[in-house]
């Protein structure tokens, strides 16, 4: 069993070794967006890890002291909840407060071209959304737990957050019932205002020409 | 025991506690499951990559949310270069690769596209990742000691179950978010084009008739000015 500050001291320094990850190729001003739609009151921790293509070995190089990238993340309102820079490997995190679609969106910070110079960023990325952001070790250190009470507490964590999902699905699914018959009501009514407007249009216009006509002695 | 061996067994006995330690530290290992949805473009190809180990699978789910015809081009490639899957102008879809050591590259294509972004919803989930370590043993971090020793395991095996039980919930939950937000859109579109196309009809209409009597009117009056 490990101490709590020595369990802190591993896990600090295990996010800067890697394993496997989704990883892709960003350019120099290219900016990319993912979408999280989340409840409200949900944490979302995003890790990311940078490469640089080196042409000299051919390969990219595990990590590039100077280049950064920028984060921002928007909320449903697209008002900015989060605007920071972060060296070549950041972990950035945020709390939701209106349910929503936020955006999070990354570029890199490089204003000096020979960095890049035809190469391309390779970006790890991991985004943890809700009961997954939680640190179990650290749980049970703080409130010191047998294994039995974590894993029980894992779960309810877990049933916790389907719960929540649940509930934003309902007013997410009440929003959708609106616009369906806001939408088929509109349709109903223009059908109806339209053959009006047909009937009238064709009645002023039948009896105008008729006037028009006698006027003009024609008929 | 003399010092040698007194040396080897402690030397064996924490070499296993290190190694667990060592694969405790997930470090910035990917879930096994994970989702994003990004905006594609018009006329944009993006493309991502996924390390795997050999004798692991990987099944990608994908799905259409928004935008005009709700189709994108899908593809995976294996670390060697070779085509696996390629979906034409699909909505959605799904597959499962049985993998080898390397990077598989899966892209989303909407060059076909000149005017409308895509909003494309994708899944991983990875299985058989983690091989040779067991990312959830928290012995080392727990306090205290479980009485009931016998009954504990039957215990643990209950909650791995409930476990895999919900994890496999949140998933069918993250699909019907997305199916749920792709008729959203839709229906949103929906409502944005009764409008729109209401308003043109008016419009049209009113016209049109205004049009009919002027031109009607005009026959005779340039009649009359013959005439005379």
């Amino acid at each position: 069993m490990l101490s709590a500050p020595a369990a802190r001291a591993f896990l600090l320094l295990s996010w800067i070794s890697s394993i496997s990850a989704l990883y892709f190729h960003i350019g120099e001003t290219e900016k990319k967006c993912f979408i999280e739609e989340i409840p409200d009151e949900t944490m979302v921790i995003g890790k990311y890890r940078t490469q640089l293509w080196d042409k000299q070995s051919g390969s990219f190089l595990p990590a590039t002291p100077g280049l950064g990238m920028h984060v921002e993340i928007k909320d449903p309102d697209t008002k900015i909840i989060l605007s920071r820079q972060y060296g070549s490997d950041g972990r950035f995190t945020f709390t939701s407060h209106t349910p929503g679609e936020h955006q999070i969106c990354l570029h890199s910070n490089s204003t000096k071209m020979a960095l890049f110079a035809g190469g391309k960023l390779r970006v790890h990325l991991d985004i943890q959304v809700g009961e997954h952001t939680n640190n179990y070790p650290e749980i049970a250190a703080k409130d010191k737990l047998t294994e039995l009470q974590l894993r029980v507490r894992q779960l309810l964590d877990q049933v916790e957050q389907i719960q929540k999902e649940q509930n934003y699905q309902r007013y997410r699914e009440e929003r959708f019932r609106m616009t369906s018959e806001s939408t088929n009501q509109r349709v109903l009514w223009w059908s109806i205002t339209q053959t009006l407007i047909l009937i009238i249009t064709g009645i002023w216009q039948m009896k105008h020409l008729k006037s028009f006509f006698e006027a003009k002695k024609l008929v | 025991m003399t010092p040698v061996r007194r040396f080897l067994c402690a030397w064996l006995v924490s070499l296993p506690l290190a190694w667990d330690s060592c694969g405790v530290q997930a470090a910035f290992s990917q879930a096994m499951d994970s989702d994003f949805t990004l905006n594609l473009p018009a006329g944009r190809k993006e493309c991502f990559y996924q390390t795997m180990k050999r004798d692991a699978s990987m099944e990608i789910e994908y799905q259409v949310l928004d935008g005009a015809g709700l189709d994108v081009d899908f593809s995976i490639f294996s670390p060697s270069g070779q085509l696996l899957f390629n979906d034409q102008r699909k909505s959605d879809g799904v597959h499962t690769v049985e993998t080898e050591d390397g990077d598989y590259m899966f892209c989303f294509d909407n060059t076909f596209s000149t005017v409308s972004d895509k909003l494309v919803f994708f899944e991983l989930i990875l299985d058989n990742m983690d091989t040779d370590e067991d990312p959830e043993n928290w012995k080392e971090y727990v306090h205290g000691i479980d009485t009931l020793d016998m009954k504990l395991e039957d215990i643990m095996d209950t909650i791995n179950n409930v476990k895999a039980r919900l994890s496999k919930s949140v998933q069918i939950q993250t699909l019907l978010r997305a199916f749920e937000a792709r008729d959203r859109n839709i229906q949103e579109s929906n409502f944005e084009r009764v409008n729109f196309w209401s308003v043109v009809n008016l419009v049209v209409m009113v016209m049109v008739s205004g049009v009919q009597v002027y031109l009607v009117r005009s026959l005779f009056e340039d009649k009359k000015k013959i005439r005379t």
